[in-house]
């Protein structure tokens, strides 16, 4: 026998339907989600520890002031110091592993941008901008944390506040970072 | 229906959200995150995301243009020009600029290997193995050969050292470019017309008239960076003077194309054209006639050449006009059997006019010149089909492909017990050796090259590696180094270097205060700047200047180019391309730059004058079959009808038509050194344009690839 | 889109008379901007990627035939036929350097600005076109890499541009005539491009757009295009 109500005033399809978007929903909100929560590290590198120390973000990612990108400090770089030190916990033991074998320790950087996006530290730095302005206040992070709501308009936003009009016709235009 | 929900469908839900969740933030989670490799120890010079550029040596061609090459995080990017290097001052062409394509290309042979010849059976050993079946090699020093290319680097200059040292067969140099360059009859003929062999330096800069009998110099010839910036100065001179270009050549190429006046002359008549306005010029300068020039007439000129009287009467009025008319004789002129006797004839011209050096006239480059001598190659084939060879060295060089089919050389290297290539790509000769003993590439690798002939200073070229070696392989000159080492006897004595760095600094150690643009009190500051510049070489102008002993009065005989029945043979002209001498065509950018005469791409082709065709009933795309009449052989290929080309001659580029050499090389087009014809000019180069073929249609058609048809040639799509 | 005149205004000039038409251009532009190859079957369907190509049209009877070359690339119009058609303003103008820019991460691949350039100067992405490895290394890291669905075109190799002026203002100056040269005039070996700041009246690139042999492609169609070219070869002096 065939039903005179219409399929979408069935109560089984709205519930279907309403599953089958509520899914697609959550695995949406899941996998932004899963972007934001930061990678995993080879070291559980205490940046708020050194930090204390009072070593400076320079001595380590030496190239935000000469060019777009900062880097990451070499193997070398950090045995410099650990030499020195006796391993306390396991993350300094890696340390020495790294460098006794001679490899570089495979670190996951969580500040990044996507491809389409030629950003350059130097022009920011000698402007005057902090790191924490947008990496964050790394003392109470231990390995770095990818921060929130840095999308373009953010970028835009800054640019703006920190420029004259004159100014601001070269840093909103598109091939200031896509190109 | 059931209303209610399986798990088997809450699943396949579940995995629609997943799905969801991948489409929604781009490309999924996993991928946003890059593990960065960082250095271990960086050097002081690098930077992360900062450039470091590095002053080389371009091995793409012999020409030897300086190089700097941008790389970044130990990947070589971008080939830019060397500002200071006196042969380029600064550009590149396309051969250049696509190396990086080489050094990563996919196809490359990653070590050392075993292999049995014709097929795909290969074994990989190690290094020391391998310096092993060098040594083994060298022992035998009685029969041991070696084939290299026709760049003048430090891998010659030590295989001469080891060959003088084991007092055996000095190595072979082939190229296909030089062929068709008439290299060799070209220094044969500066020989005989100024004493020494070397290649001539035409300083087109400063000239007002160009008389260029078949130099394709804007694209492959010598060296077309050089005369590129040469033809720029030429036509933008001082007080907005502009420089006329006259070219003689049957096929119209890129540098006729760029010419004032292009005179399609019949290929083998450039000797009869030159005489004939040598003798025009005596008579309107009232100087009188050299004995050179004296034998011809200017009515029989026209009649063989096929340029009409009042042409000849007006180009010579210009160059009589003219302050300083070079004449340079190139390629197309030379490699026919009349070759030496025009290369003669056109150098003439030049003392004619009294421009030997001066400034817009001819030069001597210094030191040796390196030339493809056919009668030496042959004499190769005839010990190896003696079984007088029992190791054959190839490097810098693809015999199988390069040389003429009829040469034999494919079934004369089956005579040789060894055969040892260090190609980096698994070439035609490749596939017929035993092993191959990759070495680095271009970019990868040191040395120097010697005699530019497109520098107008004496100059010596350093090579240095740019990244490191991304395969397992090794340098020749290590690996010769290496075997001359364990071999023993006369070979271990005198070569006593320890490896390829020590013999190119006790090879340069002599340029260090000879006068050069800078000087170095001792070798460590010379090697360094010799690397941060890119080479050494003289602060200003200095070349050799060829001395007049009156030569016009030599007479010079001509035989008429042949007849040929009209539109049943033809002659085939082959012209360089792109692709150099043919190891370009696994660059696929190199493949994808249009031909700029026609603009084809990934494919070879053959140019029929529309007329021609036409009688012949052939239509664009149609695949012709294109047989030598001497030789029987033949070859498949398809027809572009070229506008600019005699309707007796018919015209092939050279260097596709692989059937090794990787991906983007196999199988594309047509070799037409498989139709070459094997004949010789006086000078031992080989006579190519005397190849005569037969046009017939297949029926079949190929649609090419061109770009001067935007909307694609596949019609509706 | 009126143009304000700002510090900057880039151009450039091409000699047709010392352009030999050797395509050295072509393939620096590839090399720089990591233009993909496309393979024989997309050339022969028209879809090559190169950013510039150079025209060659054949001119004459033999044995009078000569082909006059010209190479043809974005035209970096100020009034340009590309950028109103864009229905998410991926084909903008810049205020910057006053070039049109394609603005890749917007771009949804309507094609409505190729079909609306007059130069015919824009490709497609028709498909991925994937390097094999390790042919991926060489890469140039300054410039996107493009996906399938997007439409690209000659920037004026904007990537030197932005560096130079970085350079430039990181030091305190300004960009220096001749300082900022996109690929293909760097390559060229008869240095038949000449590129530069229009709005400096003494730059090089103006001095010689001044010349009496200076034209402009499609100038009737009032596009003002920033590429000016000098007749030559067979027109010389015509």
């Amino acid at each position: 026998m065939k039903s005179k109500v219409p399929i979408w005033q069935r109560g089984s399809f709205r519930i279907t339907v309403a599953i089958i978007l509520l899914i697609l929903a959550g695995g949406a909100v899941g996998g932004v989600y899963f972007t934001q929560i930061p990678p995993e590290q080879p070291i559980q590198f205490p940046h708020n520890f050194h930090v204390g120390l009072g070593a400076q973000c320079e001595y380590c990612h030496t190239g935000t002031a000469t060019g777009p990108s900062a880097g990451l400090p070499t193997t070398d770089k950090c045995w410099g110091c650990h030499q020195q030190l006796t391993p306390r916990n396991a993350d300094m033991e890696l340390v020495v592993h790294y460098a006794e074998k001679g490899l570089s320790i495979p670190w996951v950087p969580v500040a990044i941008q996507p491809d389409f996006v030629q950003f350059n530290h130097q022009p920011h730095i000698l402007a005057g901008v902090s790191c924490s302005t947008c990496h964050g206040d790394l003392t109470t992070m231990t390995v770095a944390e990818p921060q929130k709501g840095q999308n373009m308009g953010w970028c835009l936003d800054c640019h703006q506040k920190m420029s004259t009009p004159e100014e601001f016709v070269r840093l909103s235009d598109c091939a200031t970072c896509h190109y | 229906m059931s209303d209610n929900i399986s798990r088997r469908d809450f699943l396949k839900l579940s995995g629609l959200g997943i799905t969801a969740a991948a489409v929604m933030t781009g490309c999924g989670p996993s991928s946003r995150y890059v593990v960065r490799h960082a250095y271990v120890d960086m050097p002081e010079y690098n930077q992360t995301g900062v450039s470091t550029f590095y002053a080389t040596t371009c091995q793409e061609c012999p020409a030897g243009c300086g190089i700097i090459v941008r790389t970044q995080e130990g990947r070589a990017i971008k080939i830019e020009g060397n500002p200071n290097h006196p042969v380029n001052l600064g550009k590149i062409c396309s051969r250049g600029l696509t190396s990086v394509q080489g050094l990563y290309n996919p196809d490359r042979i990653g070590g050392p290997q075993k292999r049995s010849r014709g097929e795909q059976n290969i074994t990989p050993m190690n290094w020391e193995d391998a310096v092993t079946v060098v040594t083994n090699g060298l022992a035998n020093s009685g029969k041991v050969a070696f084939l290299l290319g026709l760049t003048s680097d430090h891998l010659f200059d030590l295989v001469t050292e080891i060959t003088t040292a084991a007092n055996s067969m000095p190595p072979f140099r082939y190229s296909s470019l030089a062929t068709l360059e008439g290299r060799a009859t070209l220094v044969k003929a500066t020989e005989e017309m100024f004493g020494k062999p070397n290649l001539p330096y035409f300083d087109i800069s400063n000239s007002d008239v160009i008389l260029n009998f078949g130099a394709s110099f804007l694209e492959t010839w010598i060296s077309p960076l050089a005369y590129s910036r040469g033809f720029k100065n030429f036509r933008k001179q001082k007080f907005g003077k502009r420089g006329y270009l006259i070219s003689f050549e049957p096929r119209q190429s890129l540098t006729s194309a760029n010419a004032d006046l292009w005179v399609p002359a019949l290929p083998g008549s450039e000797g009869y054209l030159a005489m004939a306005i040598g003798k025009i010029v005596a008579q309107i300068k009232s100087l009188p006639i050299p004995l050179m020039y004296e034998n011809i007439t200017i009515s029989d000129a026209s009649k063989i050449s096929g340029v009409s009287e009042t042409k000849l009467q007006e180009i010579a009025e210009i160059v009589a006009r003219a302050e300083h008319p070079i004449a340079i004789p190139g390629g197309g002129a030379l490699v026919t059997e009349n070759g030496l006797q025009t290369a003669k004839a056109i150098l003439g011209l030049n003392i004619l006019h009294k421009n030997l050096g001066v400034p817009g006239g001819v030069y001597l480059t210094n030191g040796d010149s390196p030339t493809t001598n056919l009668d030496e190659i042959a004499k190769l084939i005839q010990e190896m089909n003696a079984g007088n060879i029992a190791t054959i060295f190839i490097h810098g060089t693809n015999p199988v492909f390069e040389l003429p089919k009829s040469l034999g050389f494919t079934e004369a290297l089956k005579k040789v017990p060894t055969v040892i290539s260090f190609s980096s790509f698994e070439d035609e000769t490749v596939i017929e050796s035993d092993y191959v003993f990759p070495d680095h590439t271009g970019l990868e690798s040191f040395g120097y090259q010697r005699v530019l002939a497109g520098s107008d200073r004496e100059a010596i070229s350093s090579v240095q590696p740019v990244v490191q070696p991304i395969h397992d392989t090794k340098a020749t000159v290590d690996v010769f180094l290496a075997a001359a080492t364990s071999v023993g006897g006369d070979i271990s004595a005198k070569i006593k270097y320890t490896d390829e760095v020590d013999f190119l600094q006790q090879k340069i150690t002599p340029l260090l205060d000879s006068g050069g643009f800078y000087n170095a009190p001792e070798l460590p500051t010379f090697w360094s700047k010799w690397l941060q510049y890119g080479g050494w070489w003289k602060p200003e102008m200095g070349l050799e200047i060829p001395e007049d002993n009156n030569q016009l009065s030599e007479k010079i005989d001509l035989k008429l180019p042949k007849q040929l029945s009209e539109n049943k043979e033809f002659h085939l002209i082959t012209f360089g391309t792109q692709m150099g001498d043919g190891h370009g065509a696994n660059r696929p950018w190199l493949q994808e730059t249009p031909d700029p005469m026609t603009t084809l791409t990934w494919n070879s082709w053959i140019e029929i004058n529309p007329d021609t065709a036409d009688k012949l009933g052939i239509h664009d795309d149609d695949i012709v079959s294109v047989a030598s009449t001497t030789g029987g052989e033949s070859i498949e290929v398809v027809v572009y009808r070229y506008p600019a080309i005699r309707p007796d001659c018919v015209a092939m580029p050279f260097g596709q038509g692989h059937t090794a050499l990787g991906r983007y090389a196999e199988g594309r087009g047509s070799n037409p050194a498989e139709i070459w014809s094997s004949l010789l000019n006086q000078a031992g180069n080989l006579a190519v344009f005397e190849t005569k073929v037969s046009i017939t249609p297949t029926g079949k058609r190929r649609p090419l690839a061109r770009q001067e048809s935007k909307a694609g040639v596949y019609g509706e799509h | 889109m009126a143009e304000k005149e700002g510090k900057e205004k880039w151009g450039m000039v091409i000699d047709l008379d010392i352009c030999t038409g050797c395509q050295a251009c072509v393939t620096a532009c590839s090399m720089e901007n990591n233009i993909p190859f496309v393979g024989e079957d997309e050339m022969a369907y028209g879809r090559g990627m190169q950013w510039m190509r150079i025209r060659r049209y054949w001119e004459g009877e033999y044995p009078e035939v000569a082909p006059a070359h010209e190479p043809m690339l974005c035209q970096q119009c100020g009034n340009a036929p590309c950028e109103p058609v864009c229905p998410v303003f991926a084909s903008v103008h810049s205020e910057q350097e006053q070039i049109n820019l394609q603005v890749y991460n917007r771009c949804i691949g309507t094609r409505y600005c190729a079909n609306n350039c007059p130069f015919s100067a824009r490709t497609f992405n028709w498909f991925d076109y994937e390097l094999p490895a390790p042919m991926n290394s060489y890469l140039n890291p300054d410039v996107s890499v493009r996906r399938r669905g997007i439409m690209e075109k000659c920037t004026f190799c904007v990537q030197r541009i932005v560096k130079g002026r970085q350079n430039a203002s990181a030091s305190g100056r300004e960009i220096a005539d001749g300082e900022v040269v996109p690929a293909c005039a760097q390559a060229c070996p008869t240095d038949a491009i000449v590129f530069g700041n229009l709005s400096d009246p003494e730059s090089r690139v103006s001095q010689i757009a001044r010349s009496d042999r200076a034209f402009r492609e499609l100038e009737e169609l009032g596009t003002d295009s920033r590429v000016t070219y000098l007749k030559g070869g067979k027109n010389y002096g015509s």
